[in-house]
């Protein structure tokens, strides 16, 4: 059985992510005890999953390092994972929190060896890469997992393989018969950080994800430029593995529009216009980016990103929302059509690749909150009194950027020690 | 006269056209421009329109043959990401500019229309083989000769089908109350005027 | 303290008994290593292997614990002792898992393990666990800089969470720029209207707010300490000065608005028609719901342009290059302001790309269907003609050179210029050239500072030996350089917040002051524990210097990235501990090596290097020192290691805090004690470094380059030293570096200083 220790003075956050690991190591580091609960079988959410970030190109487990580092050595925070939160009760300084774990199979024995992977024989879909690819069924999510710890995927239990897994570990730590468990502890404040879920791309009809194999989403071509994706960083397009050389990005995939996501996402725009930094990376002066646009929202001091990618002869921009992809059976290219509306020009132009810039849902949509919760027209949290200290952080309060995400969570942190505060006060 | 980038187009759209309200919310991201059919075929596509009503460019969108252009399709409402009802905008366009005698002469698309309302409207009945007549005949009696001698096997085949009368050409068949069906059209033309300040 | 007792456990768990040798491992922490203990545990990590691990410290009375095993970055849980001094020797990522399973490979691979627990041990001797800063002394209260809103919403929210604020404005009340406003953009839902300004709310709850103490027509004239003890001098206007003592320091210093007065071509000083936004405000504000009046003769405005961009986005070089990324929305707001008093009032919006993200969607939605309209376009010039002006603009879908003839009023969207105080970096470069030996820049420096060049103002008038404000990072914003981690700060416990740090609105504006507000009152609390900031917080661990050995060469006060180290008046260093964020920059730029911290020194790291086992030049055993980044290259290869990507056996690694960290006395004892070739690992520097110490790696670098002189007195070749930059995803680029250098060593030879 798991233990959680916790009290209306302990903070819960929900959702691992840059946002809610933010928001727990800020509370923590000012003295405040946090439980971080996640759903996946590891911590680093969305981000970890981007190849670079921008503008400084940097890469954003660089940033996760620091952060698990923070995290491993500071015993106020008590993370849970695989766990959703099913219930809050209560309120302001005295909610109680139902958290459901789901079986890892693998147990804290684990030493993240890897001859439990060796031993199984069936491969799952690899979350991780947006399964772009397969993994073992026996798996650690990603190279920098925290926590280090494999995982068995459900489907092998009552195989097998399930009983190989087992039979190749040597330190007791595979246990089959571990049971969805639930957890029930108290909290004085709620920080919510779930985070986004890129919108659904199959549902832009005219665009052809999902019936055309060559349209692939912002957050797939993310996988496919990173050394730890399907294609070990190589950009190849899915059809025939052919390097994708002429790639087409669509802006607001979703966005700005009344038929999908009626807000702006705000970071797509710069996630763009990072990726044509992918292609000139992988093919220099060979590659061809093109970039199908509304307004380019390249704000504040990320103009100066746009200003030079404008520069780059590789990359061409044609303010049009495209209205239909084709897809060319015999040569797998995808063919673009519109009207560049600066003194209306038709097009119908071949692409290798076509990448929509999906918009961000929040994942708060189509979650089963615990609380009546104030939200926007798009299923954002807001900072609203009548949520009291249930406070949104990150993406699952606004369309946002890392660093905007992560001054969000830091702010949600002081919201809720300031109830912890006041509870500590009267407790005495 | 209007005045470039001033209101008074924009204004008189909203007022005069059939759904012109919508105009200004258009954001020119042209996806309705790229999603007709007929797209090649139009002088401005209805983005471009939009934006030159704004521009105050009166004269120009009136006299265009765009708007004459659209099918009816469709593709560009739905894709609109503004919910725009474009293909009514459209029409909207034409009647209105039609009505101020500024459409362009022959143009096909309104010779038509005007020769299909006046001979439904006589009756409340399409009367097909005077519709057809009349389309053949626009350009002289030459051409209307060479036109129905072109389309000879046709017509008799739909004889023959008895999908077409012959004796049609002499009156034809009509609905039962004429006169309340004259009387009808006025009414709704009256609303339609009303609602659009025509007088 | 009580004696030093070295305990050594060996784990053969993960394969590392099948691969290595690990009773002759355990022989080699006992003989070499001097370990007084030894044990070897099939399994370490498990709570057996723990126990027996904690039951040693408790009943052996063991200080000091060498583990050899997985990498230090695995297991922390396990093996996170806090009562004992703890080394790590990598035997799994660091030595099985990136060498070849094979015969041949067995030998190399050994050594390469026994190498690591000489290293370990050798490590864990030198160190002794932290005891804390000793000097911390918590003053709970914050000061924050700007009565903005910014500053407003920082000092009620710190004042929310129990903290005391002295809030210091330079004015005669509260509000900042937002108090010139006649309304804001929306913040909440639905996104329609302009809303009122919080000022009003947020004036009455401070002067309700026991906890906030206001100065007016006040500044911060002297800023000394550090966190946890600042001494703050307070001016007013009156002349009157005041002393507080605070924790923390917040900026909010805001914006001022780009000078409108260098856009004549867009007509502004032309004709009183052409306004800037906060103009256009003014406006609003007299006109108060009512219609809004021609400034050159009190005529009605019927047409009114918005020209978006104004001096920014420029690249020409002559005005703002970047977006102030809130102007498209205030356009949006003021053309409401005449279209909710008078519907047939022409609003026109030209921009090139409108930015209003999020739910700005909402409210640029709304401005159209108040029948704002919106062009997309360019506007090259505004040219007055009488009470009016004419518009000079391309219109860029309908791709017209064209004009807006007679409009009443234009309303330029100028951008937001920081009010940030001093650049300092210009002055800490110099000096740095100057303390390697170069003056040209302090001279050129001197000469811009010359009397009557208009100088800016200091805004918080440190007293720090680097200079009196915050570093800036680009065009005078005092932002961080990190995108995970924005309240970075090169100066510990003191946050800027609103647009003084980038260009923002008033909804982010007050999310980011009260993100600061959370890093002040957390920098409070960890000043009083003795503890580190970001990125290493926690550490409880600071700089001891010997002064009686310290030449007053000042390389460690103006080379410390976070102005920690003042001067006193004999020049010798002064630490202020709780500035310290621990990277060991100074320790790396001491020539006398007097700095040292005391779970990271000099002498941990040079100790290590000088146990690994050299062999003789005839033995085709090259090794090869690794000095790696433990931010970056560190974990880049562990995971490489992870990959099974496979490199040289002839390497030895060693983690160090940042490149920065670095002392070229390492570099001299490697290559003096045999070494054939030392390798640095470090993040990338320059404009987009990613050195999370920020100089660190830059530093690194600098002092390499100097490096070649020593190596050609010590006749080696100059690539016997290598530095590289490394990124946290180069798992097989690292391996390769490694190869290839490993196969340049080769190529060179051997180093001819073995067995001296």
């Amino acid at each position: 059985m798991t233990d959680v220790i916790a009290t209306n003075q302990t903070i819960l956050v929900v959702g691992g992510g840059i946002s809610g690991m933010t928001a727990a190591l800020e509370a923590a580091e000012c003295g405040k005890n946090v439980v971080l609960v996640e759903k996946n079988p590891a911590l680093g959410g969305r981000v970890s999953q981007l190849y670079r970030y921008f503008p400084k190109l940097c890469h954003p487990t660089c940033g996760l390092e620091i952060n698990l580092r923070r995290l491993k050595q500071n015993p106020r925070i008590r993370v849970l994972t695989m766990a959703e939160v099913t219930a809050i009760t209560g309120g302001e300084g005295d909610y109680s929190a139902t958290v459901k774990l789901a079986p890892r199979y693998v147990n804290e024995n684990c030493t993240a060896c890897g001859e439990c992977s060796k031993a199984v024989d069936a491969e799952v879909l690899d979350a991780f890469n947006y399964n772009l690819g397969k993994t073992k069924a026996a798996y650690l999510p990603h190279k920098m997992a925290y926590p280090q710890r494999y995982v068995l995927d459900p489907s092998i239990i009552g195989t097998a393989d399930a009983d190989k897994a087992k039979a190749a570990c040597k330190y007791g730590a595979i246990d089959l018969d571990m049971k969805e468990e639930t957890v029930q502890f108290k909290a004085g404040a709620v920080i919510w950080a779930t985070g986004w879920k890129p919108y659904d791309a199959a549902k832009i009809q005219p665009y052809g994800y999902g019936r055309f194999s060559n349209v692939i989403t912002s957050v797939e071509f993310e996988r496919l430029a990173d050394i730890h994706g399907p294609t070990k960083g190589k950009i190849l397009r899915p059809s025939d593995g052919k390097e994708a050389k002429n790639i087409a990005f669509i802006q607001c995939a979703g966005s700005r529009d009344e038929n999908h996501l009626r807000h702006c996402s705000r970071i797509c725009c710069m996630a763009s216009l990072k990726q044509t930094n992918y292609v000139r990376e992988a093919y220099g002066d060979a590659g061809k980016s093109t970039i199908y646009y509304i307004d380019i929202r390249a704000i504040d001091r990320f103009e100066d990103f746009y200003q030079k990618v404008l520069k780059d002869p590789t990359v061409s921009f044609i303010k049009s929302k495209v209205a239909k992809v084709t897809q060319d059976e015999k040569s797998g290219d995808v063919i673009l059509h519109g009207v560049n509306t600066e003194g209306y020009h038709r097009y119908a132009t071949p692409h290798d690749l076509v990448v929509l810039a999906v918009g961000m849902e929040p994942s708060v949509t189509g979650a089963n909150l615990p609380a009546e919760i104030v939200s926007d027209s798009s299923g954002f949290i807001e900072a609203d009194p009548a949520n009291h200290a249930f406070f949104g952080a990150g993406c699952a309060s606004n369309p946002l950027d890392v660093n905007r995400a992560v001054q969000s969570a830091t702010a949600s942190a002081l919201r809720a020690i300031q109830v912890v505060n006041r509870v500590a006060r009267v407790e005495g | 006269m209007s005045e470039k980038y001033h209101n008074n187009f924009l204004k008189e759209v909203e007022e005069m056209v059939e759904e012109g309200e919508w105009v200004k919310m258009c954001m020119q991201c042209g996806v309705c421009a790229g999603s007709c059919p007929l797209g090649p075929h139009w002088a401005h596509p209805p983005q471009e329109i939009f934006m030159m009503i704004r521009a105050g460019k009166r004269e120009e969108v009136l006299r265009s043959d765009s708007m004459w252009m659209c099918t009816s399709c469709y593709n560009c409402v739905v894709r609109c990401p503004r919910k725009l009802p474009i293909t009514h905008i459209m029409h909207g366009l034409a009647n209105y500019a039609h009505r101020l005698g500024l459409s362009p002469k022959n143009q096909p698309t309104q010779q038509f229309a005007t020769l299909f309302w006046n001979n439904l409207a006589q009756t409340g009945r399409v009367n097909e083989l005077k519709l057809s007549l009349g389309i053949y005949f626009k350009d002289g009696f030459a051409q209307g000769v060479k036109n129905a001698m072109a389309m000879q096997s046709v017509g008799l085949g739909m004889v023959k089908a008895k999908r077409l009368n012959p004796m049609e050409l002499f009156g034809g068949h009509g609905v039962k109350d004429k006169t309340g069906f004259h009387a009808m059209l006025k009414k709704a033309k009256e609303i339609e005027d009303r609602r659009k300040n025509f007088a | 303290m009580a004696d030093m007792k070295v305990a050594a456990y060996i784990c053969q768990g993960c394969g590392l008994g099948d691969r290595l040798d690990t009773a002759a491992l355990a022989g080699v922490a006992k003989k070499e290593g001097k370990a007084a203990l030894v044990r070897e545990h099939e399994f370490l990590c498990n709570a057996e292997g723990v126990k027996m691990i904690r039951d040693d410290i408790a009943n052996e009375a063991v200080t000091h614990v060498m583990i050899g095993a997985c990498s230090r970055r695995a297991k922390t849980e396990a093996f996170g002792f806090t009562d004992v001094a703890v080394s790590r020797a990598n035997l799994r990522e660091g030595v099985i898992w990136c060498q070849p399973e094979t015969d041949e490979a067995r030998e190399t691979t050994q050594e390469m393990a026994e190498d690591y627990i000489r290293m370990g041990c050798a490590e864990v001797k030198k160190m002794t666990l932290p005891e804390g800063n000793p000097a911390a002394v918590t003053e709970r209260s914050v000061l924050v800089v700007g009565g903005g809103v910014s500053g407003m919403t920082a000092a009620l929210e710190a004042s929310k969470a129990g903290y005391k604020v002295v809030l210091v404005e330079k004015f005669g009340a509260l509000g900042g720029w937002a108090a010139k406003l006649h309304k804001r953009s929306p913040g909440k839902s639905p996104y329609a209207e302009p809303q009122d300004t919080p000022v009003a709310d947020m004036d009455a709850a401070i002067a309700a707010d026991t906890n906030i103490k206001v100065y007016l027509n006040a500044i911060t004239s002297k800023t000394a300490g550090s966190p946890g003890q600042f001494e703050i001098e307070i001016s007013t206007e009156s002349g009157s000065t005041t002393t507080e003592k605070v924790g923390a320091i917040i900026q909010a210093t805001g914006f001022s608005l780009y000078d409108a007065n260098n856009l004549p071509e867009l007509g502004y000083g032309k004709s009183a028609n052409v306004v800037d936004q906060a103009g256009l405000e003014a406006l609003a504000k007299a006109a108060n719901g009512g219609v809004i009046k021609r400034p050159s003769d009190g005529g009605e405005v019927k047409t009114v342009v918005f020209v978006q961009c104004a001096g920014q986005r420029d690249d020409t070089g002559k005005h703002l290059p970047y977006c102030s990324g809130s102007c498209c929305s205030t356009s949006v707001k003021q053309a409401m302001y005449f279209k909710d008093a008078n519907p047939d009032i022409d609003t026109v919006v030209i921009y090139t790309d409108l930015r209003m993200p999020g739910n700005g969607e909402d409210f640029y939605r709304s401005g159209q269907n108040k029948g704002v309209t919106f062009t997309k376009g360019k506007v090259s010039s505004v040219e007055a003609a009488g009470n009016q002006c004419k518009v000079n603009f391309h219109d860029l879908i309908l791709n017209d050179q064209t004009a807006i003839d007679n409009a009443d009023l234009v309303v330029l969207a100028t951008g937001q210029v920081p009010n940030s105080g001093v650049d300092i970096d210009t002055k800490l470069k110099a000096d740095i050239a100057a303390a390697a030996g170069d003056n040209s820049l302090l001279e050129a420096y001197n000469a811009s500072q010359a009397e009557g060049a208009v100088q800016p103002i200091s805004v918080l008038n440190l007293t720090y030996r680097q200079g009196p404000d915050v570093p800036q990072l680009k065009y005078g914003f005092t932002d961080s350089h990190f995108i995970c981690f924005p309240y970075e700060t090169r100066r510990t416990g003191i946050y800027s917040a609103g647009p003084v740090r980038r260009p923002m609105d008033m909804v982010q504006a007050m999310e980011d002051a009260t993100g600061a507000a959370m890093k002040a009152i957390q920098a409070v609390e960890n000043a009083g524990l003795g503890r580190a900031a970001h990125p290493r917080s926690g550490d409880l661990s600071f700089p001891k210097v010997r002064l009686e050995g310290c030449t007053q060469c000042k390389r460690c006060t103006v080379e410390c990235p976070f102005g920690a180290i003042d001067e006193d008046e004999k020049r010798f260093p002064v630490f202020n501990e709780s500035r310290c964020r621990r990277c060991g920059t100074c320790m790396g730029a001491c020539p006398v090596r007097v700095i040292s911290f005391e779970n990271y020194s000099i002498d941990t790291v040079g100790s290590q290097l000088k146990a690994v086992d050299v062999p003789d030049e005839f033995s085709e055993k090259p090794r090869i020192l690794i000095l790696a980044c433990e931010n970056d290259a560190y974990p880049a290869l562990d995971m490489a290691a992870m990959n099974r990507n496979v490199y040289s056996a002839y390497v030895r690694i060693i983690p160090v805090r940042c490149l920065g960290s670095v002392n070229t006395i390492w570099i001299n004892d490697a290559l003096s004690s045999g070494y054939d070739g030392v390798m640095m690992m470090g993040c990338k520097h320059g404009d987009d470094y990613q050195c999370h110490f920020v100089k660190g790696s830059e530093l690194a670098s600098y002092r390499m380059s100097k490096i070649g002189d020593t190596l050609k007195q010590m006749g080696l070749e100059e690539e016997r030293v290598a530095t590289f930059e490394v990124a946290i995803t180069d798992i097989e680029r690292v391996p390769q570096l490694i190869n290839d250098y490993a196969a340049k060593i080769q190529e060179i030879g051997m180093s001819p200083l073995k067995g001296f």
